[in-house]
């Protein structure tokens, strides 16, 4: 009888009922497309980092401490041998979809024609295998990375930062969108003295090697383990912008072949092992059987999340969890507000009701009861509203193709907005704003249970 | 409905045994006094008065305006306690009982009917007599039953339907005395039920309660300024100036 009174009574006061669940509702609808967002964030930012670098690394112990600074120290040695390791292991072998190595590498690079030369910062991959890992879609969000492109070219095929191009000038001869070189007098190029790693490439015979085809070209510059310089040069496949401006400037991706040969000559080293699990959710088994592998073969090597390696995801997750707390919690005081008054609205108009409740030998407590299931109802009502206005408009967003460029990415994603992809969140919001209700209805429930039963009565 | 009347209800026990004439009464109030403080001002509403209500009958309180019936009654009907005094319902004193006990004690003894009648607006009849059975462990069967056999014994059983709002007031008040007695009370506690209504209607409302206080052995307090609307056989007891007044 209870909710038939309270139902009623949320009826028969139609319009303000409807006005404060709509209240509810926008504040809910809200919430749940930001959690969407935020959602699709968790999603589409770590997809997008699973694309690039692997779910999980497999550095030399002590290189994210302090390889930085000496990186030839912190190698992995015979790295070849490693990944067999892993791939012999029948559990690994199943779970991994993708083992690939990395050197990361610095140096100068310069550019014979135009004269110009920087340092740069760069990796060498092997490209057939971070492509496979770039189509990687373990949530099945249907996000693609398109490939590097370094596949296509040969062996001293580079990719560049789109940075990198315009300070080497090189954004004509690369037909590079939005990109212009900087403009030079011919003849202050002609004066100008030659550069330097074009110097050293000459003395070392490799400005006469032809590379047999008229892409730009440039000269790679860095030290070899044992300290002593070392070059190679390499064609410029294209350019393409990274998402950090600082990396773009200087960025090089090469064959892994190359910068191992650059670097190490002979011996097999790598800077890291990135290792792609195929279902997400089994990332942290296959991380505990990778270190075990590892330690029982006595290896020097450990294994890292990738969020481990690089703090960006938590940061961008972070940052937006932070912001949808702050919203959340201004949306729930407004909607604590609205309900407060409706509820003390109600209770002000049924005070003789509830005196003659109380007279007919009704404790405080139903009285209470009455006006909280009053107040839950009202808070459903909202919360089906915010459901509801929710799923179409996240449908309605998602098909406008609207896109977003994540602090994590060069290239924009679409935006997803994943309201009912994360039941669970749904579900808590939803039940949030009737627990909101509940919460708003405690002070005008107590006041209605707590009116004198007397003065009630008298009331007109 | 007068005369071809049936009643309801198997209450053996009163209906046509002879009862003894003189009867334990069912309320005692002894010296009750309340006092209001109004800023620095003290109002005495009731002074020092004493009394009975006796089983099975109908007791009028009368008194002109403002003389203290509506306190007095608020007090027996356990709505208020008294400053001072003793109140004894079925040889329990109740004058000082905790608001829980209190509403447990008028769910059970006590019924209710209003100068305003104070149904539930947003019920229909029937749910408004059912209501007040929400305090007993009642199947909603055996509840809607009895709702139905009250509103029959006050003659609106093609009614049950409807809202409060959809009916008169003198059927309004009907409901309110089927709601007040479908919980079979030691008492029921009527404070000028017949203010809103017309003389014809307000006759046949107290003719109405009188009625089924024989049938149901229940005992009924009336609270009225209107003295022809006292019935023969019924106890009197007069308030002026917040005392009993010698009839
Ligand atoms: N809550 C209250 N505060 C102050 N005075 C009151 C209050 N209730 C009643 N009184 C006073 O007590 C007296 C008796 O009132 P009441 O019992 O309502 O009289 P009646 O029902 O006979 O008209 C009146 O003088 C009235 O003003
Ligand atoms: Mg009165």
């Amino acid at each position: 009888m209870i909710w038939t009174i309270a139902l009623r009574n949320v009826v028969k006061n139609a319009r303000r009922s409807l006005t404060t669940g709509l209240a509810i509702g926008v504040g809910g609808l809200a919430a749940l497309l930001f959690a969407g967002f935020v959602t699709s964030i968790w999603y589409g930012v770590q997809t997008s980092m699973i694309q690039q670098q692997g779910n999980l690394q497999v550095y030399r112990n002590g290189y994210l401490e302090f390889g930085a600074a000496n990186p030839d120290e912190y190698t992995i040695k015979d790295w070849d041998r490693v990944v067999s390791l892993l791939a012999a292991d029948p559990m690994l072998a199943e779970e991994l979809a993708v083992i690939t190595p990395r050197i990361d590498l610095a140096g100068v690079a310069g550019n014979a024609e135009t004269g110009n030369s920087k340092t740069f910062i760069g990796s060498g991959v092997v490209p057939a295998e971070i492509d496979a890992m770039s189509g990687w879609d373990g949530w099945q969000i249907g996000q693609v990375t398109p490939a590097s492109g370094l596949a296509g070219g040969g062996p001293d095929s580079v990719i560049v930062g789109v940075g990198m191009a315009r300070m080497m000038g090189l954004c004509g001869a690369l037909n590079v969108a939005d990109c212009s070189d900087r403009p030079v007098d011919a003849a202050d190029l002609a004066g100008e003295e030659q550069d330097f790693s074009a110097l050293v490439a000459e003395e070392s015979g490799l400005a006469d090697q032809s590379l047999g085809n008229d892409q730009p070209q440039l000269n790679l510059m860095a030290a070899t383990s044992s300290g002593v310089p070392n070059i190679a040069r390499v064609v410029i496949e294209a350019a393409e912008p990274q998402a950090i401006r600082a990396v773009d400037n200087a960025f090089v991706m090469m064959h892994f072949e190359q910068a191992r040969s650059l670097l190490y000559g002979d011996s097999q080293e790598a800077t890291a092992l990135m290792l792609q699990v195929a279902n997400p959710e089994r990332v942290d088994a296959v991380k505990t059987r990778v270190a075990e592998v590892l330690d029982q073969a006595g290896l020097d090597l450990g294994v890292y999340h990738f969020t481990e390696v690089d703090p960006t995801f938590d940061r961008i997750f972070g940052m937006f969890t932070f912001m949808f707390i702050v919203v959340s919690a201004v949306l729930a005081i407004v909607i604590v507000f609205t309900i407060v008054n409706t509820i003390s609205m109600t209770v002000v108009e049924r005070v003789k009701e509830i005196g003659t409740i109380r007279a007919l030998g009704f404790r405080k407590g139903f009285v209470r009861a009455l006006f909280l299931t009053e107040s839950v109802i009202i808070g459903m009502i909202g919360a089906a509203i915010a459901l509801g206005s929710a799923v179409v408009l996240s449908n309605l967003v998602n098909a406008s193709g609207l896109q977003w460029t994540p602090p994590s990415n060069a290239t924009p994603l679409t935006v997803q907005l994943m309201v009912l992809d994360n039941p669970v969140f749904t579900a808590a919001v939803v039940g949030a704003l009737v627990f909101l209700a509940m919460l708003a209805a405690v002070l005008p429930t107590f006041k209605a249970a707590n009116l004198n039963i007397v003065e009630s009565l008298q009331r007109a | 409905m007068n005369s071809a009347y049936n009643p309801p209800f198997e209450h053996d026990a009163h209906i046509g045994s002879f009862a003894p004439l003189v009867e334990e009464p069912v309320v005692r109030f002894q010296n009750l006094t309340k006092t209001y403080r109004m800023d620095r001002v003290q109002v005495t509403a009731l002074a020092n008065v004493s009394g009975v209500i006796a089983k099975a009958e109908t007791t009028f309180v009368t008194g002109p305006s403002g003389s203290g019936k509506s306190t007095l009654l608020n007090i027996i009907g356990m709505l208020d306690q008294p400053s001072s005094g003793t109140l004894t319902i079925l040889d329990q004193d109740v004058s000082r009982l905790s608001d829980r006990d209190a509403a447990d004690f008028r769910a059970r003894h006590i019924g209710f009917v209003f100068q305003s009648f104070n149904l539930i607006p947003v019920l229909s009849l029937r749910e408004n007599v059912e209501f007040p059975l929400l305090n007993r462990k009642i199947a909603s069967r055996a509840r809607r039953a009895k709702a139905m056999e009250y509103l029959d014994a006050v003659g609106l059983a093609e009614f049950v339907d409807r809202r409060p709002g959809e009916i008169s007031g003198g059927q309004r008040q009907r409901v309110a005395i089927a709601r007040a007695l479908v919980t079979e009370p030691t008492m029921v506690i009527a404070d000028e039920p017949t203010a809103n209504l017309d003389t014809k209607t307000s006759r046949d409302i107290i003719a109405l309660l009188d009625r089924m206080k024989s049938e149901l052995s229940t005992s009924i307090v009336i609270c009225t300024h209107d003295t022809s609307l006292i019935t023969p056989a019924s106890a009197v007891i007069n308030i002026v100036d917040g005392q009993t007044a010698q009839e």
